[in-house]
């Protein structure tokens, strides 16, 4: 079994990064100690008390620091609290032995009277301490919970648009029954006249059948597998449209292995051929296109049928294309209807190359 | 007596698979005409006269219960259709004659039986049948179209565009015309704001003044300006809308 390790955001925030970001903030708390010390007259020289503050500071600001990353309470309060008393304890003494050390070394004075353990030091570092502990406390508890709230909506953001678009796809992935049963009596009634013809006809049907069906799941697809059910769609209404249908699909062998989200073309086509040219008793004409350049793949469908019309009748079908371009690639994916003069409709759909 | 009849289906292999079965079933009779549309149907019964026309429902020019309407009175239909739920509902109910894509010989049996009994009783095919027929076309829900408008034609450089009206970011009156302003630039359309008013899904789009009306979606602040009127700003434009007074009470409710 594979143990995964939860996302735990006290965890990062006690990382290096923020250990440094947060350090400018520790030195200059130490600056105003010692110059609150030097201020009320409890330390004579600013310079001394600025050395001591930090020496005392930083120790115990480091120690806390990598106390709460490696014992890690997890929001437990009274650990935490437990975690600063020590860590400024230890910090505390760590400053006591360093602080006189370095005052003697660079400015040549060593300091007399100095306890490191009486209680008015201990009692101030205590004071500061807890003060400094809170304040931190506070900022980082803010900015975890900020960030667990990001993601959390974020994580609902993405999970609602699956959602929408897994329902959006289902939807388009009905298949119409009119055209089922159309399509088995042109069978039927081709087996006596033309056995090989309905031979084909039936295989176009399964491949449709089988690629429609199968299109409910969230599984990637490329441009060549829509082109080909495509083509089955178009053989079987070019049996049951006879003259009255004509059609070309040019994808570039290139662009065939292009991953494209399955029931966005078909529809287009669909529409086209059911709303756009059947109800026309000359028929028409229907083209798929696709075409490439350096940032963008666009497929274009064209028909010389009845017009917007077709659009206005087909209802959701549409507006489902669009909504879901829009789910899938945001500002980067473009649909766009226009008319085909004379007569008909030209819809285009252009996507990003690298996406997806 | 001899009998004709004609067959109106837009798909070549169903109407020779329905003569055939025809041919089969009821040997006698004749078939004095095939139409692929729904003029050509029409056209045919007129000038042919049969006793029976077997009209398919959905077909290019007339549908078959178009075609229907107007032969009713000349001779007995035996409608077909692939697939139709509610026309189904409607000629179970009225005892209209219809047959199933695809077609069962059974099924045409049964139904060649009651159109000779109907047949020999009366050449002319009784009143009450056309009725029945009128009845059932009534209760038909008719061409359902969207509720609110969704689609806008919008002429742009030279080309009609369809604009989703989700794109919208608000409609502006201007002269005889109605302006469609979109994050993408703007149109004009021919459409004034009072019939836009009425075909917009009100829930989505407010008017806010005599000649404008926003996506709600678009909103992004509404304020009071110095001299106490409404200004709206919408999402990633940078022009501000006055709202106006009789307006106003529509955006309490933000």
């Amino acid at each position: 079994m594979i143990m995964e390790r939860a996302y735990n955001p006290i965890r990062r925030y006690f990382g290096v990064r923020n250990f440094f970001k947060m350090l400018p903030l520790v030195i200059l708390y130490d600056t105003l100690i010692a110059g609150f010390l030097t201020i009320t007259g409890i330390d004579g020289s600013f310079l001394i008390s600025l050395i001591m503050a930090q020496c005392f500071g930083i120790p115990i600001y480091t120690l806390i620091v990598v106390a709460l990353r490696v014992l890690n309470p997890e929001g437990r309060f009274g650990r935490s609290v437990v975690i600063c008393i020590l860590g400024s304890a230890c910090g505390y003494i760590v400053g006591s032995l360093i602080g006189p050390w370095i005052i003697y070394q660079f400015l040549s004075i060593k300091i007399i009277g100095f306890k490191a353990f009486s209680i008015r030091s201990g009692v101030f570092a205590l004071t500061f301490g807890i003060v400094a502990s809170y304040v931190f406390y506070s900022i980082a508890h803010f900015q975890v919970s900020a960030k667990l709230i990001q993601k959390e909506r974020f994580n609902r953001l993405s999970s609602e648009k699956e959602v929408l678009e897994a329902r959006l796809r289902l939807l388009q992935a009905q298949i119409e029954p009119h055209f089922l049963f159309n399509t088995l009596s042109n069978v039927l009634s081709l087996i006596d006249t033309n056995p090989a013809k309905s031979k084909s006809m039936l295989s176009d049907l399964i491949q449709y059948l089988r690629t429609s069906l199968s299109r409910t799941l969230p599984a990637v697809t490329t441009l060549g597998q829509e082109a080909d059910m495509i083509r089955a769609y178009l053989d079987i209404q070019a049996v049951r449209m006879g003259e009255r249908l004509k059609y070309s699909i040019d994808i570039p062998e290139a662009l065939r292995k292009f991953p494209f989200p399955p029931m966005l073309l078909q529809p287009l086509v669909e529409n086209s051929v059911e709303h756009g040219l059947a109800p026309r008793i000359d028929g028409g004409m229907i083209s798929v296109k696709a075409s490439e350049t350096d940032s963008a793949v666009s497929i274009e469908i064209c028909d010389t049928g009845n017009g917007f019309s077709m659009i206005e009748q087909s209802g959701i079908g549409i507006a489902n294309v669009k909504e879901r371009i829009r789910l899938l690639y945001g500002d980067k994916g473009r649909f766009t209807i226009e008319e085909n003069p004379p007569h008909g409709v030209r819809a285009s759909i252009e996507v990003p190359r690298n996406d997806l | 007596m001899i009998y004709s009849a004609i067959i109106a289906d837009d798909e070549k292999e169903l109407r020779i698979y329905l003569r055939l079965l025809l041919n089969e079933v009821w040997p006698e009779l004749v078939i004095c005409g095939e139409a692929m549309n729904g003029e050509e149907a029409l056209h045919i019964i007129e000038s042919e006269r049969p006793n029976i026309a077997f009209l398919d429902i959905k077909m290019p020019g007339l549908t078959g219960m178009e075609v229907a309407k107007k032969a009713a009175g000349i001779c007995r239909i035996v409608f077909i259709t692939a697939f139709d739920k509610y026309a189904l509902e409607a000629f179970e109910r009225e005892a209209v004659d219809y047959l199933l894509k695809p077609v069962s010989k059974e099924r045409l049996v049964e139904t060649v039986r009651r159109l000779r009994t109907n047949l020999a009783s009366s050449s002319m095919p009784p009143a009450e049948l056309s009725e029945a027929i009128g009845r059932a076309l009534a209760i038909l829900p008719g061409k359902t179209s969207p509720a609110f408008l969704q689609w806008i034609r919008a002429q742009q450089k030279d080309v009609v565009r369809l604009i989703s009206v989700d794109e919208v970011d608000y409609f502006k009156a201007e002269d005889k015309y109605t302006l469609v302003m979109t994050k993408g630039g703007e149109s004009v359309i021919k459409k004034s704001i009072k019939e836009l008013s009425r075909e917009l899904d009100p829930n989505r789009f407010w008017q806010i003044h005599r000649g404008t009306i926003v996506n709600v979606s678009r909103i992004d602040a509404m304020s009071r300006s110095l001299t106490g009127r409404g200004v709206l700003k919408l999402k990633g434009r940078p022009e501000f809308l006055t709202v106006g007074r009789n307006y106003l009470h529509l955006l309490k409710q933000m």
